[in-house]
């Protein structure tokens, strides 16, 4: 691994971790356990198309167990863990199919994202309960996903930096 | 890394938004065209375990677990859960449910609490 690619993972990681912090501290009026907008994702989506599969799981996986760390929620990781590697999962096999752009991609993730998280839940509930919310969790994850997509391919398209030239 | 990235959404998105929007729909139909029913008992649910069976009058209880208590009043033909000690608040941002096969969860308490319809097995037997 070169340094450069180290240092990319590096920033990317604490870029996810500061994401996921700030989107912690405020819960969206939603009375959906679990919802969130997913911000984080944005970077895992960035660094899997930038760096490749393994660095990006490898940023995820630092972002998932610092930010149990910093929320001081041991129980709260077996939701993020589950609801992230599910994610990584199927948006490794999206991006995979060429045809789709990143917002398939980024749609995909979060449903699975969210699919895995009310898995997460029904286990440590030992309850069926949660999936009551899933229907509505995989529309939502439609708009996230689109959400975090745009963010992405602004990013990717580097059309952002453009704007800052003007 | 994988070749350049298409930026624009293409047609074949819009396919995975229909799949995803399909299998919201063929997960969500069993709760959303279930027949109505009257509500007839509250479960209270701790930890994964059925704890208790309130009946819809005018009452409030404190269940705690997990180190965390929640206050869950009952009241008539509706349950809320008031107040709770517990970081997330999803339990209280809920608000009152009414319908069976609604419920509050509360993640953090491990405590679930789930209106049961007058009869139809095979529908409580989904919502567990």
């Amino acid at each position: 691994m070169k340094t450069k690619q180290l240092t990319t993972c590096a920033i990317l990681a604490a870029l996810a971790l500061a994401l996921s912090y700030v989107e912690g501290m405020f819960p969206l009026p939603v009375p959906l356990p679990g919802f969130k907008l997913g911000l984080a994702n944005i970077v895992t989506l960035f660094a899997l198309y930038t760096l490749g599969a393994p660095p990006a799981l490898a940023i995820l996986l630092v972002r998932v167990l610092l930010g149990a760390m910093f929320a001081g929620n041991a129980s709260a990781l077996i939701y993020s863990l589950l609801g992230g590697f599910c994610a990584m999962l199927v948006m490794i096999g999206l991006s995979r199919i060429h045809k789709l752009s990143v917002y398939g991609v980024s749609v995909g993730g979060a449903a699975a994202h969210n699919a895995g998280q009310v898995a997460a839940a029904m286990l440590t509930l030992g309850s069926a309960t949660p999936a009551v919310y899933l229907p509505v969790l995989l529309i939502v994850a439609v708009f996230s996903g689109a959400l975090t997509g745009f963010v992405c391919s602004l990013l990717l398209g580097r059309r952002l930096f453009r704007l800052w030239a003007k | 890394m994988s070749g350049s990235p298409k930026l624009v959404p293409t047609k074949y998105d819009a396919l995975v938004v229909l799949i995803v929007l399909a299998l919201a729909v063929a997960l969500g139909a069993r709760y959303w065209f279930a027949p109505a029913r009257e509500a007839a008992e509250i479960i209270v649910s701790i930890g994964g375990v059925e704890a208790e069976r309130l009946t819809f009058d005018d009452s409030e209880y404190d269940y705690t677990n997990n180190g965390y208590t929640v206050h869950v009043t009952v009241r008539a033909g509706s349950v809320r859960v008031d107040h709770a000690d517990c970081p997330t608040q999803d339990c209280v941002r809920t608000g009152a449910i009414s319908r069976p096969g609604q419920s509050i969860v509360c993640l953090p308490a491990r405590i679930i609490l789930t209106i049961e319809g007058a009869a139809a097995p095979d529908y409580d037997a989904i919502a567990g």
